[in-house]
């Protein structure tokens, strides 16, 4: 936990989208329906949208504040709102100052607008509590405790992002994947987003992977693509990890895009009870030679296997084949 | 020394990571190789389109005069604060394009690898050492790579179509070193109040800078900048204009500083404030050096 110098709000903000809005040249407009976004994921998903030429999106937003504790502790004073949408990819900062809609001061609205040609990939977006405390304007009393995340180009508003699987033939491939001509699958982390080929060279494994055979074929496959999404998780982590960025007095940074994300949701299992700092710092550490490195690995396994559904995906493939025997069997 | 690529085509391309690695040698970062440029070339992904933005020869015309202007000179470190502007005139790059890895890659791999060995080559250390260039300075983070650096400086130190603030801040590598990485400069007063710290000597070595940017991003934990010292909105159209008349521009000019997209300029109140502020916070780190220093 972070500690200010300064009082500070205990109860939550939350925030929702209640609106979002596409603008395009010509003055075309769309108004996305409310399946584009998520409550509960707290996602926005842009590839919802019909038309692909918008250049600007205004998000509608609500927020609500704990008044009555601003009111009972009275440290602060001259209290607003305001909502911000960042993207470390594209270094761009948006803020948006949100209107009190009630006397209490607890219903806050507004609208923040970005523009496409400013975003990459997922922009994130927070409200923070600020007021003036002590005398100093301006600090930050209260934020939102997850952020939305705002998809530029998803088609649905999931948080957990789906993994790229593209089937290629190896031989006939580029350079690069001609030297794995023998492999199954090779895990590719040097995109913006970490994909899977398949390699439709090897003979049967499409079908596989795609499941549609017989009931031994259908538990084989969903086991394989677990221990693939395995290898994924495991293969993304070494890259982030193996490519960070280190501050003058040697703290790591985390990464702006899925590396930081990669690294965010590995951490706790690999470092458990540690805040994401103190385990990023603790990896870096061992990994550039002090401390152990071998002895992470299996934490490393077992992370990437947690996030892959393997042990579940395995126990349930048991008890199917198991039951596919009794079956013949009887 | 590395020298200009045999074959140069048309447009400009994609390079990933992973195609760039193999022509990333140990005699390229030592600057005794060349890259094979035919074979790049292959590999590479040409941008679609007849975008003339996509032109080739416009970026490597750019390289070729600051090599021609700065290689006498006693550092190549000042032909940062001449191509910064330049280059971001000459590509004219949304962020989102700009934020496209594999497009530096290529700049540096595929137009300009001289350019990289020559301005990041480090001294060589004794006789046989031959001095070597960071692989980041062809693929890396923003920050790092060789071109993407002077870009986003351009872009974040800019002020509406005014470099000069961005020749400033380029005139000081550790301003662009550690300025660059830190995301409150994606605040423009805040970046533009650096900036003035710089103009008016209140900041002026590579320690002073480290210890202000830091100062100030620690400050920004707890202080929202965009409250007290608010931007005007962001307004995308200028950029579109922009975008859309660089068929027509000309070369970005060589002696005067270029023009950029006529965005509205920061408010003056909120620059002025942020400059006494960061100059505050800088005279506490100074006091406070200054104690820890007599306890040594």
């Amino acid at each position: 936990m972070k500690i200010y110098p300064y009082p500070r709000l205990t109860g939550s903000v939350t925030a929702r989208v209640t609106a979002v809005r596409l603008r395009g040249a010509g003055d075309v407009r769309e108004q996305l329906e409310s399946r584009s976004w998520s409550v509960v994921e707290q996602v926005v998903a842009l590839g919802t949208a019909e038309r692909d030429d918008w250049q600007t999106v205004r998000i509608g937003l609500a927020a609500t504040v704990p008044t009555r504790e601003i009111e009972t502790k009275g440290h602060w004073t001259d209290v607003s709102v305001v909502a911000v949408v960042t993207e470390g990819t594209t270094n761009t900062r948006t803020a948006a100052r949100l209107t009190s809609t009630d006397d209490s001061g607890r219903d806050w609205s507004g609208e923040i607008e970005l523009d496409r040609a400013d975003h990459l990939d997922r922009a994130s977006l927070a409200v923070h509590v600020v007021a003036m405390v002590d005398g100093q304007a301006g600090r930050v009393i209260a934020s939102t405790d997850q952020d939305w995340l705002i998809d530029m180009a998803a088609a649905a508003p999931l948080r957990e992002r789906q993994l790229d699987v593209s089937t290629v033939s190896f031989v006939r491939g580029t350079e690069w994947l001609r030297s794995f001509r023998d492999a199954p699958w090779v895990v590719d982390t040097s995109g913006r987003m970490p994909a899977v080929r398949l390699n439709s060279d090897f003979e049967g494994l499409v079908a596989l992977v795609e499941s549609s055979g017989s009931q031994v074929e259908r538990a084989v496959g969903e086991m394989l693509l677990a221990q693939m999404c395995a290898d994924v998780w495991t293969a993304v982590f070494h890259t982030a990890i193996g490519d960070l960025e280190v501050e003058d007095d040697g703290t790591p940074l985390f990464p702006a895009d899925w590396r930081g994300a990669v690294l965010r949701e590995m951490l706790p299992d690999i470092v458990p009870g540690r805040s994401d700092e103190d385990a990023l710092r603790e990896v870096h550490t061992r990994r550039t030679g002090e401390g152990s490195w071998a002895n992470l690995q299996p934490r490393i396994q077992y992370a990437a296997a947690r996030r892959a559904d393997v042990p579940r995906t395995l126990a349930s493939t048991v008890r199917d084949l198991e039951r596919i025997a009794q079956e013949t069997d009887a | 020394m590395t020298s200009r690529p045999e074959y140069l085509p048309e447009r400009l391309a994609l390079l990933s990571d992973l195609q760039a690695a193999e022509f990333v040698t140990v005699g390229l970062l030592e600057g005794r190789d060349d890259v094979p440029s035919i074979a790049l070339n292959k590999v590479a992904e040409p941008l679609p389109g007849d975008d003339a933005r996509s032109r080739l020869h416009r970026v490597r015309d750019l390289i070729d005069h600051a090599l021609v202007r700065f290689r006498g000179a006693p550092r190549p470190t000042v032909a940062d604060a001449w191509l910064a502007p330049r280059l971001h005139e000459t590509l004219r790059l949304t962020r989102r394009e700009a934020a496209e890895k594999s497009f530096w890659t290529y700049l540096a791999l595929g137009v300009a690898p001289d350019y990289v060995v020559w301005r990041h080559q480090s001294e060589a250390k004794g006789d046989t050492s031959h001095g070597r260039v960071a692989r980041d300075r062809f693929f890396g983070a923003h920050y790092k790579q060789a071109f993407a650096r002077l870009w986003w400086a351009a872009e974040l130190f800019r002020e509406g179509s005014d470099y000069r603030p961005v020749t400033v801040a380029c005139s000081n590598q550790d301003m662009l070193n550690s300025a660059l990485r830190l995301d409150v400069i994606d605040h423009r007063p805040t970046a533009l109040a650096l900036v003035r710290l710089l103009e008016r000597g209140i900041v002026r070595t590579g320690r002073d800078v480290n210890a202000l940017t830091s100062a100030v991003n620690a400050a920004a934990a707890t202080l929202m900048y965009d409250v007290v010292a608010p931007d005007v909105e962001r307004d995308g159209e200028p950029m579109r204009d922009w975008i859309a008349t660089a068929e027509s521009a000309l070369p970005s000019p060589r002696e005067v500083l270029p023009e950029g997209p006529e965005e509205q300029p920061a408010p003056e109140k909120s620059v002025e404030w942020l400059a006494g502020h960061f100059a505050e916070l800088f005279a506490d780190t100074e006091v406070r050096g200054r104690v820890s220093n007599a306890g040594d």
